[in-house]
């Protein structure tokens, strides 16, 4: 989850792309947390435009077939709850709950700095610490085309493959795969239930109508 | 982790899955380069062999290779610092342990990411100049039970040449710094022989600006519209 500030992408690129994570610290409100991150969860189940969640210790994503009740049931021995929104009004109203709920539990959320900026201001919130990516360095030359990177880097822990994404634009862009299908599949390595299948999807449904055979289609 | 010959049947249905790329067939048999895969089990979570060929096999609990699965698979804990994942809480719970105060700011270097993975030795050039440089490193990482004592910035013999998915080099410096810090890492960060994102964590002004974005602009760093942020609701006591 540490590598959130580097989802790739330009300003019209991640519009639809926001995520979120209630962390405990296990030096100050780790112990005991469970309930309050239930609490968090139930909050965030609300929202209609809640994409996808999931996490590590419950070791997949609602994509990937975690039920919430299953979800709530590992919080005990967990210290986070996380998922995505593809709109930033889901995001104020998540903040809006959350602030009302007081669960003392810290708040991350990853999407556009200014848009997240102009709704704490609007909910009378104040942004603590910012984590800003400076970039990818060293062998570059490594590194996949942009647009897989768009898609591999909306996993927090690097589990999408670059060979995976790139099977799945090739089989979206000869017709042979939906959309749908292909964000679907692309979202079932990540347990922690960032990879936004609604940004994933928009990516195919790109690259398909920009192909020879989705022009012709 | 491994493919039982025994019960493969060649179907390729979890070669594209390897973030790595180390699932190969030759002569009709498939298998897991070893040196390569850095045990995430990502192969075995897709869930996508038919026969339940692929395995994780004792030596991948074992050291050295036990790090491998540590710093790949966040479902796996690190006993060192009694959690999963590859960093710290960061600035992810700033607002209550206050570990990046005012007038500092906090760095990562992850090692690997995107999509390259990362050998253990790859740390060791940049955590040398770090160790040189008058910064403040982060020991409560998982990387640290893994380095020599007392620090030289080499990594401990028998992890060298270990592959994670990635890792991370976590430090603090003062914001006097910046200039000095990012000036010195740059040609440190190019000679490595895999990718490295870097990350630089600061605290918002009380006016909700973010002042470091138009230093880090004067010197000439790219940074990118969106961030993580921690939105300041957290609170240092939580009710029983």
């Amino acid at each position: 989850m540490s590598h959130a500030l580097h989802r790739h992408g330009t300003v019209e690129q991640l519009q639809n792309d926001y995520t979120f994570y209630a962390r405990a610290s296990r030096y100050v409100n780790r112990e005991g947390c469970g309930p309050k991150l239930r609490k968090i969860l139930s909050i965030a189940l609300e929202e209609k435009n809640l994409v996808n969640y999931g996490s590590s210790q419950a070791g997949k994503s609602f994509k990937a077939g975690l039920k919430p009740d299953e979800y709530a049931a590992t919080l005990d021995k967990a210290y986070g709850v996380a998922g995505c929104f593809s709109d930033k009004e889901a995001v104020r109203s998540l903040l809006k709950k959350l602030k009302e709920a007081e669960t003392g539990i810290s708040i991350v959320i990853s999407g556009l700095i200014d848009e997240i900026v102009k709704i704490a201001r609007d909910l009378d919130l104040k942004p603590h610490t910012a984590f800003l990516s400076l970039g990818v360095h060293g062998k570059r030359s490594l590194l996949p085309e942009d647009e897989v990177q768009q898609v591999t880097t909306m996993c927090g822990h690097g589990m999408v493959s670059s060979k995976l994404t790139k099977v799945v634009m090739e089989r979206v862009k000869a017709g042979k795969m939906t959309p749908e299908k292909g964000a679907h599949l692309l979202a079932q390595p990540c347990p922690c239930g960032i990879f936004n299948t609604d940004r994933c999807e928009a990516i195919l449904k790109e690259l398909k109508e920009n192909s020879p055979a989705g022009a012709k289609s | 982790m491994k493919i039982d010959p025994e019960k493969c049947i060649a179907c390729l249905e979890c070669v594209d899955f390897c973030p790595m790329k180390c699932i190969a067939e030759q002569d009709d048999v498939v298998s897991i380069d070893q040196d390569e895969c850095v045990d995430c089990g990502v192969c075995l979570h897709a869930g996508v062999c038919p026969t339940d060929a692929l395995y994780m096999p004792e030596e991948s609990m074992q050291y050295p290779r036990a790090i491998r699965a540590q710093f790949s698979d966040p479902g796996v804990w690190h006993p060192s610092t009694n959690q999963g994942g590859r960093g710290t809480e960061e600035m992810k719970t700033n607002d209550v342990t206050g570990r990046f105060r005012r007038g500092e700011y906090g760095m990562a270097l992850e090692f690997g990411r995107p999509g390259t993975g990362a050998r253990m030795s790859d740390l060791e050039k940049v955590l040398q100049a770090l160790i040189r440089m008058d910064v403040e490193l982060e020991h409560d990482n998982a990387v640290f039970a893994f380095l020599e004592e007392p620090l030289t910035g080499k990594v401990k013999p028998e992890f060298r040449n270990e592959k994670v998915l990635s890792a991370i080099l976590e430090f603090k410096i003062r914001e006097e710094q910046l200039e000095e810090i990012v000036r010195q890492l740059r040609p440190v960060l190019a000679e490595v022989d895999t990718v490295v994102s870097w990350g630089l964590a600061s605290r918002f002004a009380e006016d909700g600006t973010l002042p470091v974005r138009a230093r880090l602009e004067a010197l000439g760093v790219p940074t990118r519209p969106n961030a993580k942020i921690n939105m300041g609701m957290g609170r240092p006591i939580v009710e029983p």
